[in-house]
């Protein structure tokens, strides 16, 4: 079974190699057969690839403890759905996975219909065919999902196998419905910047320096950009529910990894705009599609290298110098390309004023992308000190929010500024006419914020600027649904609706401002808010905390093949009124590390979190109990930037290509 | 600078230069102090995150915190009774001094030095932009004698001047 999936493998790359060199050859030598045999080959490796992907399912599914990975990752006991999500669970599988959706990319790019951009297609194929080899060779020599278990290969876990006749599992933290999703997610975003990037890449070789490129990748970008973005929420949602420290983001070199590219990318899709709308930025929009990419790799070196500690790090690899060298060499290559073209990107930029939509936009993308430096630069600065003075250092939370709170704090007042500054040029007088009611709106919530005792200083401010850029936005809406109530009679909903569809990137873009706002407002509440205390209770014992008595019940304990449960009853009660119970829990895993579940009872005002911290042998049980205000609204942040990110892909009615007229000259 | 410039400028700057740190209570608890230190336990985690169910790091280090309060030790005096004994690695975050102000200052610099680069580029494109539209207006009225000139020459080519 296993040699069917590592020849599969072996063929793909064969056919990834040769479609790569025939797409280039066959489109410079101007060779139209070469170029259809390269796309049959691009699709042949598609297919091999999904062959492989499909023969480690199956050995998931059925259980095959020969294959090492499948030994590692399941066990018998374990559901349909974690044992195909073990197909991620690992590193080789993970890898593997990666593969299979560049391969699926490459496939889907090949066979979309195209009215424009149809000449890029070729290179920015041979591009992804690079790419995809380079994961090809990695799988076959480097880190083999299909290496066969033996006592050399790994004599502990082939030991394990021999002593249980069953594998090890999935660590019981990875059992959990974010874990199926999240991985994936992460991976598609992650992955799909690999498009957008091939045909930047397409662009810079074949000198179609025109906004052909843009267009073709706008609707990639963002569907790798929602990705990227869904699968960073549900992330912290898995680490809030799952990992029962009671938070949801430790500014781990891993997370950090999948945030960066996602503001990179948030940058290049509002300096695409400009590129568009105005000619502008050519070079600039080059570059941050290219840094984009290349930290999406990055993520990946700093998964599966193990040169930073991170909680999310599969086990130290041989992949890091791979990635490294991969990471150099297209950071390196491509912006050598971007400089000899650097001719065909200039610009002839003009603007008539200082102030004005552009102006705003150029401050965005510098925000977005000092965020992203930030982050870079604290991920790894430990490196840089051991190697500087010598000393091992921490950056951990305290510096990301402090350095980063202002920066994104500056980037979402932006969200409102912009939209109340015109394109072109912006008068003295329309700016006071624009800003005047928003930042009413804002004072008149922090005075009221501050009657309700709200003290904390920024906090008030934080959340005057999101009510400022709130209303900047709900009166955008309902100037243009106005205008359309007035201009076809349309009752206000209706009016509201057409005038969504009718533009929906833009619209779209809207709704993700305000996903933003609500996770801003969902971060600030949980940070400033929060509160914890820490118990040990006998059963019959109660502790109160913010308005709420908790009374603990006792505890049980169940057994399973791979796990004892203990699982504490506490029940609950708010103002004298039962309201429910929580039932924190502690797996102890045959083969894992004790696991936390966390009990939360989650409302759109607060979250009651229960962590069962320990007992001992007389019944004393210590819980940590935490209430974070608002965390919810993070959730549904990430909810409403899901919907966002679909209003704003959601696509247009083709339309059928215009006849040429003489009167029209085809335009 | 003109007035809205300076307004622009002057927010984008005080909210890059606002420190955001939860207003702190008069007197430290354990919790903020475990807010501050990493669990030397190898989770890499604060301290007040560490979820190991069993973790003698954590509990020794939140017990000295506790101790150490109690004694009436201020939040610095206790953080660097950590410091001393594990190292600068048990700090959360470097401390401002030394070669780790690059890590605190770099972010601030680059932005700032980024937002003159915008103005300086921004402002050579309004200068280009203002050439360009002198250049549309003087264009146009060239426009109106190469019109009449056309229309001469089309006389002349006739049968002469009529």
């Amino acid at each position: 079974m296993a040699d069917i999936g590592y020849i599969a493998l072996l063929l793909a790359l064969v056919a990834s190699i040769y479609a790569a060199i025939s797409f280039i050859f066959g489109v410079r030598g101007r060779h139209p057969a070469l170029v259809d045999s390269a796309r049959n080959s691009l699709l042949a490796a598609s297919g091999l690839v999904s062959i492989s992907v499909a023969t480690l399912l199956y050995a998931l599914i059925t259980h095959d403890f020969q294959i090492e990975y499948v030994a590692n990752y399941t066990s018998s006991d374990m559901s349909l759905p974690y044992l195909i999500s073990a197909l991620w669970a690992g590193n080789t599988g993970s890898l593997l996975f990666w593969a299979w959706l560049i391969s699926i990319f490459a496939a889907v790019v090949l066979l979309q219909k195209r009215d424009i951009g149809k000449e890029l297609v070729p290179y920015a194929s041979a591009i992804i065919m690079v790419t995809q080899a380079f994961f090809l060779i990695l799988l076959l020599w480097v880190a083999n999902p299909f290496q066969e278990l033996s006592y050399t290969v790994n004599p502990q876990l082939f030991n394990y196998v021999q002593a249980n006749v069953d594998g090890v599992g999935l660590n019981p933290m990875l059992e959990n419905l974010g874990m199926i999703i999240h991985p994936p997610t992460l991976l598609i975003g992650y992955v799909g910047f690999t498009v957008p990037f091939a045909f930047a890449i397409a662009a810079l070789l074949s000198r179609r320096l025109s906004d052909e490129w843009l267009i073709t990748i706008r609707r990639w970008t963002i569907i790798a950009w929602l990705f990227l973005g869904v699968g960073n929420i549900l992330g912290a949602w898995w680490a809030y529910v799952e990992l029962g420290w009671g938070g949801y983001w430790a500014w781990d070199p891993v997370e950090n990894a999948g945030f960066m590219p996602w503001l990179v990318a948030t940058a290049f899709l509002h300096s695409i705009m400009m590129q568009r709308r105005r000619g502008m930025l050519k070079v600039w929009n080059m570059v941050l599609i290219i840094l984009t990419f290349t930290l999406a790799i990055f993520g990946t070196f700093l998964t599966r290298s193990g040169i930073l500690s991170s909680v999310h790090t599969f086990s130290e690899s041989a992949l890091g110098p791979f990635f490294l060298a991969f990471l150099g060499v297209t950071l390196f290559g491509s912006l050598v390309l971007v400089f000899y073209r650097r001719n065909g990107l200039k610009s002839e930029a003009e603007m008539e004023s200082l102030v004005s939509r552009e102006s705003t936009f150029l401050l965005n993308n510098l925000l977005l992308v000092g965020a992203a430096f930030t982050i870079f630069l604290g991920t790894v600065f430990p490196l840089i000190s051991e190697w500087v003075r010598g000393v091992k250092i921490s950056v951990g939370p305290p510096f990301f929010n402090q350095v980063n709170g202002p920066i994104f704090l500056a980037a979402i007042l932006l969200t409102g500024i912009c939209a109340l500054i015109g394109w072109r040029r912006a008068s003295t007088k329309n700016l006071a006419r624009n800003f005047l009611w928003p930042l009413v709106v804002a004072l008149v919530l922090g005075i009221v914020l501050f009657i309700l005792g709200v003290r904390q200083w920024y906090a008030l401010v934080v959340l005057s600027v999101c009510s400022f850029v709130l209303y900047t936005i709900f009166y955008e809406w309902f100037r243009g649904a106005r205008a359309r109530h007035r201009m076809k009679a349309e009752n206000y909903l209706k009016a509201f609706f057409g005038l969504v569809w009718a533009n929906r990137p833009r619209y779209g873009g809207y709704i993700v401002h305000i996903a933003i706002i609500l996770i801003a407002i969902g971060v600030v509440g949980s940070y400033f808010y929060s509160m914890e205390k820490e118990v040990i209770l006998m059963p019959g014992e109660e502790m109160t905390i913010e308005g709420y008595t908790l009374t603990y019940e006792g505890m049980v304990s169940s057994q399973t093949e791979s796990r004892i449960t203990y699982t504490a009853t506490l029940s609950v009660h708010n103002k004298g009124k039962l309201i429910g119970q929580l039932v924190p829990e502690k797996y102890f895993h045959r083969a894992y590390p004790a696991v936390t579940e966390v009990a939360i009872r989650s409302t759109l005002v607060e979250d009651l979190y229960v962590i069962l911290v320990g007992w001992d042998e007389v019944g004393a049980t210590a819980f940590k109990v935490l209430i974070n205000p608002v965390i919810k609204w993070i959730w549904i942040g990430g909810a409403v930037l899901l919907l966002g990110g679909l209003v704003a892909l959601w696509p247009e009615r083709r339309r059928p290509p215009a006849i040429e007229t003489p009167e029209t000259g085809g335009k | 600078m003109r007035p809205k410039k300076l307004f622009i400028v002057l927010i984008l700057i005080s909210l890059v230069l606002l420190p955001v740190t939860p207003a702190s209570a008069d007197e430290a608890t354990v919790s903020d102090i475990a807010k501050e230190l990493i669990c030397q336990c190898g989770c890499d985690m604060v301290l007040s995150a560490c979820n190991h169910l069993v973790c003698d790091w954590r509990d020794t280090m939140l017990a000295s915190i506790e101790d150490q309060i109690a004694q009436g030790k201020s939040k610095e005096q206790i953080i660097q009774s950590f410091v001393d004994l594990y190292g600068e690695s048990v700090l959360a975050s470097p401390p401002k001094k030394g070669f780790n102000l690059v890590v605190w200052i770099l972010p601030f610099a680059a932005i700032l030095g980024g937002g003159v680069v915008i103005y300086l580029t921004v402002k050579a494109w309004v200068r280009r932009g203002r050439q360009s539209a002198t250049i549309s207006k003087a264009e146009k009225g060239d426009e109106k004698y190469r019109k009449r000139l056309e229309k001469e020459l089309e006389d002349f080519s006739g049968d002469g001047f009529r």
